[in-house]
């Protein structure tokens, strides 16, 4: 028997069996809408009062926690630009004092060598000053020396003439021996 | 009439849909497969929400398995029913509306469950109850948010109606909204089931009687083919069913509480 001739079957029979309700396949059978009421007040009873709250709260501890993440993510990029920008800044100090101080080093270093030469210079300069001084005075006590011996040899000489009355090739002699004599004392 | 198409039996809908009681026989509270599988989709729904609950407690906040459905669809029905249809201000519904939806998924996928083949919704038990369960509520709601007289008022006289077709629209209006909308509803869930149940059993019988060393058998593939195409579809159809009739639920009571939407 095909679906149709089934349906029309019903159609058919349905008159007949008016009578008893339960019989048509239509209407509500009232044990199943009283245990269907039963069954849905409970099972909503027991979602309302337990599993729902429990899984909506396993819902918004998720919500919470992925809010709080995002939050610290959002948190720790801030700070991390921060001690990103700090870094930076001390990077471009330490660059720019590095600098100030290689400067410092280079102008030191310069006028410690013009301080070094200066010092050099006068250095030298008074110990040639000293040297010169030393040169004239012992030219000066050679001098005073020389004059001292000419004077005693011309004492000398003087008093060798005076002793003895000579004649000219005498006085000649007496003064050749006397210039030979002063030449191998000096 | 061959062998084969002798075999051909298609029985009646009673049969097919009527069973007979397992105890309690005769009272009021007489159980029968269907009730067994209301009791049976009651405590599976449940089931589902108890272990995803358990797992939502104990701290998994990467839901897994069950914990997915349930939340999925518990997402399913807060943004994309509730949330379109209601508002914010429908969010308290959210445990009423997701009951309704999983009860009502559950209960119609047992149509395509081996060895139990049936939906609870081909009866007309549990659609009628459920909907005027709706029906009382988005009645007490929208006597509540806008008073008896408002609640009519804006029920029967819709803005921009002309006068003169007032009374035909209040006509029109209080039949569709106080016997037409729980009616309507509670067919819809129920003829669209029954009509799969039918469907399925009349492919799934025809299979049955080309199952021969006849040569009709080399037509058995297209019935076959046609039962598979159907158990998918009734998979859809038990979706599609469980979301309408739960959007309507929202629409219901978010149209009562809020008027002016």
């Amino acid at each position: 028997m095909s679906l149709i001739t089934a349906v029309v079957r019903f159609a058919q029979e349905a008159p007949a069996h008016a009578e008893e309700a339960k019989s048509n396949p239509i209407l509500p059978a009232w044990n199943e809408v009283i245990w269907g009421a039963i069954s849905f007040t409970i099972l909503f009873v027991l979602i309302a009062k337990y599993a729902y709250p429990a899984v909506k709260k396993g819902i918004d501890a998720r919500a919470d926690k992925i809010r709080s993440s995002l939050d610290e993510a959002e948190r720790t990029r801030d700070e991390a630009n921060t001690i990103l920008e700090d870094y930076r800044r001390q990077l471009a100090d330490a660059k720019n004092e590095s600098a100030r101080i290689i400067e410092e080093a280079r102008q030191s270093a310069d006028k410690l060598r013009q301080d070094l030469k200066k010092q050099a210079e006068a250095e030298v300069a008074e110990i040639k000053s000293r040297a010169q001084e030393d040169i004239a005075a012992q030219v000066e006590r050679a001098m005073g020396d020389l004059r001292a011996r000419v004077a005693d040899m011309t004492i000398e000489l003087t008093e060798k003439v005076v002793q003895r009355n000579l004649d000219r090739e005498t006085n000649l002699a007496l003064i050749e021996r006397f210039i030979d004599e002063a030449g191998s004392a000096a | 009439m061959t062998p084969v198409l002798g075999a051909l039996h298609f029985p009646p809908i009673e049969e097919l849909v009527e069973w007979p009681g397992i105890f309690l026989k005769d009272t009021p509270f007489e159980v029968n497969k269907v009730v067994l599988l209301m009791w049976a989709g009651a405590i599976i729904v449940f089931g589902l929400f108890w272990a995803a609950g358990r797992a939502a407690s104990s701290g998994n906040l990467v839901p897994t398995g069950i914990q997915t459905v349930v939340e999925g669809g518990i997402d399913f029905v807060r943004n994309d029913i509730i949330l379109q249809t209601m508002g914010p201000a429908g969010l308290p519904w959210t445990p009423f509306l997701v009951t309704i939806f999983f009860y009502v998924f559950i209960t119609n996928i047992f149509e395509v469950i081996p060895f139990v083949q049936f939906p609870v919704n081909a009866r007309m038990a549990l659609p009628l109850f459920m909907s005027l369960l709706v029906w009382v509520i988005f009645n007490y709601m929208g006597v509540k948010a806008q008073g008896f007289g408002g609640y009519f008022k804006s029920m029967l006289l819709p803005p921009g109606v002309p006068k003169a077709l007032l009374p035909l629209v209040a006509l029109i209006e209080f039949i569709s909204t106080i016997f037409v909308r729980p009616f309507s509803m509670a067919v819809r869930l129920f003829a669209n089931m029954l009509a799969g149940h039918l469907l399925l059993v009349t492919f799934a019988v025809l299979s049955a009687a080309l199952f021969t060393k006849s040569a009709l058998a080399v037509i058995l593939p297209l019935p076959f083919a046609m039962l598979i195409l159907l158990t998918g579809f009734e998979i859809l159809v038990a979706i599609l069913q469980a979301f309408i009739f739960t959007i309507l639920t929202a629409v219901y009571i978010g149209g009562a509480m809020h008027p002016e939407h």
